[in-house]
């Protein structure tokens, strides 16, 4: 019964996973970013979640609204900040893809990593 | 009167603001730029020494964003052991950058150059208020402020090796900066609170349930990737051996630390129930990992051909040292970490900042083309070589002191197994350091290796240098300057 009273929770647990899943498994970079953003949103559900209130109303008291009615405004303010984050994180990582694919012309983490294991030492001076 | 109360917000915002208005300047008269960037971190400097003696030794600072309460409000609480920190950062941060202009001006193409100094300068200010924050989710927003300008900085030349660092650098960074996110909601949803000081109160309180038992392993593991401890320290010879090397100094030197401290303060500070199986039996699995660090490193530092990818598995085992002396709970083993984040700082800072000028000056990478160097480098050699006696732990320098302590520590805590770690990792660092100092002093250069006229690098990254080698000969010498009051403030952690 208490999983089916939180099953919100539950519901952000499973996209965290997946999403890490994802990040892990994956081969190709923007599936691997992807699989970030689903974690990132995981993360937003669940902190949603614990400020919803059903049939909750905004937490401005004025008029004698009934406090115990009043949505929790505090993880709505913090992910706001967690969502700002997470789209800088984002629109980073993509421009850093823009340049791997233009310097390596692929995608793919174990072809980026395998080919130039053996140089990096050498280069790195210059080019 | 009580100006000095608002210095340790000033301390962080400085830089920050300073990060905003730079591209501005940047856009009129870009040569301005690497001196004025050193105005913000240098008012830092002076706000964080005029607040030296300021804090009770045995308590703390504690600042109230807009007067708000802290409960309430956002909190920054600067206890001694945090300022002493804020300290090592200003001053690392303010060296490396004196440093930055000459390489810059070298390695990274024109139009990233301000865009260099604005990371820089929001780097220092995320990792000030890392350190000082009360508030977890200030926290979390700082760590993330580092992280970002720190993958851009990695990849800030814009070379192939460096992008993709820079990108296996931010593929593990970032799902741990979700998890701490995570975990930050979990607390937040059994005790309805964010300050860290609050937080503890309402832990003691309801004892510890799965919730916080999972949440305190998502935070060891979050701040484990960023601190690179072993399991998870992927990332780090790539990032720091590939970035600018100011900026593998910074990387090395603080951003490692400053995390591995904001785990000290999550462990001492909210989970404060030292005895419960929780924080013990974390401790045990980051004890094991904080070992195989100190031995994996000091191996893999061997076998490296690459100057600074060996600096870089340096840092892979030092990070053991100051996680094994966390993971001892005695007050020595503390102060014994935290000196070490000092003399590791110090020590690699330099070392990384030796290596950028021999690749400033000669392109040379590798250790093997170091053969000779001292005829021709000597300054840089004997900086070198110094901060090498320090890294291995040699008796004048800190690198001793802190060794000492870790090791005491860990024998008090009737850890045996641990403190022959502790040796066997010095033994390794002799091997690898010695192995360079070798080739710099002892062996003859290459034929046409060094030209034939006596030069060394510019004054400008010289003087950083030697300000960082004498700083590790200093604390050395002087350590009862800080010893007794770290220990003071170790006992009033446990």
């Amino acid at each position: 019964m208490r999983l089916l009273h939180n099953y919100h929770y539950a519901a952000a647990m499973i996209l965290f996973c997946l999403g890490l899943y994802t990040v892990i498994v994956r081969r190709n970079i923007i599936k691997k970013l992807i699989g970030l953003n689903i974690m990132e949103t995981s993360v937003f559900f669940f902190y949603i979640s614990l400020g919803y209130l059903d049939g909750g109303i905004a937490p401005i008291r004025t008029g004698g609204a009934d406090p115990s009615r009043m949505v929790n405004p505090i993880p709505q303010a913090l992910i706001l900040t967690g969502i700002v984050v997470a789209v800088s994180v984002t629109a980073l990582a993509l421009s850093m893809v823009i340049l791997l694919y233009r310097q390596y012309g692929t995608l793919d983490v174990d072809r980026l990593m395998r080919e130039e294991e053996p140089e990096a030492a050498e280069s790195g001076k210059g080019d | 009167m009580g100006a000095w109360r608002h210095f340790p917000i000033f301390m962080i915002t400085v830089p920050l603001l300073g990060a905003v208005l730079l591209p501005f300047l940047g856009y009129v008269r870009e040569r301005w730029v690497p001196y004025a960037a050193l105005l913000p971190l240098g008012t830092s400097t002076l706000l964080g020494i005029l607040l030296i003696g300021r804090i009770p030794s045995d308590g703390y600072l504690s600042y109230h964003m807009g007067g708000w309460e802290p409960p309430f409000g956002i909190e920054i609480r600067l206890d001694y052991v945090g300022l002493f920190l804020m300290l090592v950062v200003c001053g690392i941060t303010f060296l490396a950058l004196v440093y930055s202009r000459h390489y810059i001006e070298k390695e990274v193409s024109g139009g990233r150059r301000t865009a260099y100094y604005v990371l820089y300068l929001l780097m220092s200010g995320a990792m000030l208020g890392f350190v000082a924050t009360g508030d977890i989710f200030n926290l979390f927003v700082f760590m993330e402020i580092l992280a970002l300008s720190s993958y851009a900085l990695v990849a800030i030349t814009g070379n192939r090796n460096a992008v993709r660092a820079a990108f296996k650098y931010i593929l593990m960074g970032a799902p741990s900066s979700i998890m701490v996110l995570l975990a930050i909601g979990f607390l937040y949803s059994v005790t309805g609170t964010l300050n860290m000081a609050d937080l503890a109160g309402r832990i003691a309180e309801s004892g510890y349930t799965e919730v916080l038992i999972v949440s305190y392993i998502l935070l060891v593991v979050g701040f484990g990737v960023k601190a690179a401890l072993f399991p998870l320290h992927m990332w780090l010879p790539d990032a720091h051996s590939i970035a600018p090397s100011p900026i593998s100094a910074l990387l090395s030197g603080l951003l490692v630390e400053v995390c591995a401290f904001a785990l000290v303060r999550i462990t001492f500070s909210i989970f404060t129930l030292r005895a419960s199986d929780l924080v013990m039996g974390t401790a045990d699995a980051v004890g094991v990992a904080a070992a195989a660090a100190v031995l994996y490193g000091g191996i893999m530092a061997i076998l490296q051909k690459d100057l600074k990818m060996m600096i870089a598995y340096s840092t892979v085992s030092h990070i053991g040292y100051i996680f094994l002396g966390l993971t001892a709970f005695t007050a020595e083993g503390l102060t014994g970490a935290m000196y070490h984040m000092l003399d590791h700082g110090l020590a690699k800072a330099c070392l990384f900042l030796c290596a950028g000028n021999f690749i400033y000056l000669k392109g040379y990478r590798r250790i093997e083309d170091l053969k000779g160097a001292w005829s021709q480098m000597p300054w840089t050699c004997f900086a070198f070589a110094l901060a090498s006696l320090s890294v291995i732990g040699i008796p004048p320098t800190a690198g001793f002191i802190s060794k000492w302590y870790l090791i005491l520590g860990n024998v008090e805590g009737g850890k045996w197994l641990y403190a022959a770690v502790l040796l066997a990792g010095s033994i390794l660092a002799a091997v690898y350091c010695l192995r360079v100092l070798y080739y710099m002093f002892f062996q003859a250069g290459k034929e046409g290796a060094w030209e034939e006229y006596w030069h060394d690098a510019p004054p400008a990254m010289l003087a950083p240098v030697w300000a960082l080698s004498l700083a590790t000969l200093f604390f050395g010498v002087f350590s009862s300057l800080l010893i007794p009051s770290l220990l003071k403030a170790a006992t009033y952690l446990l």
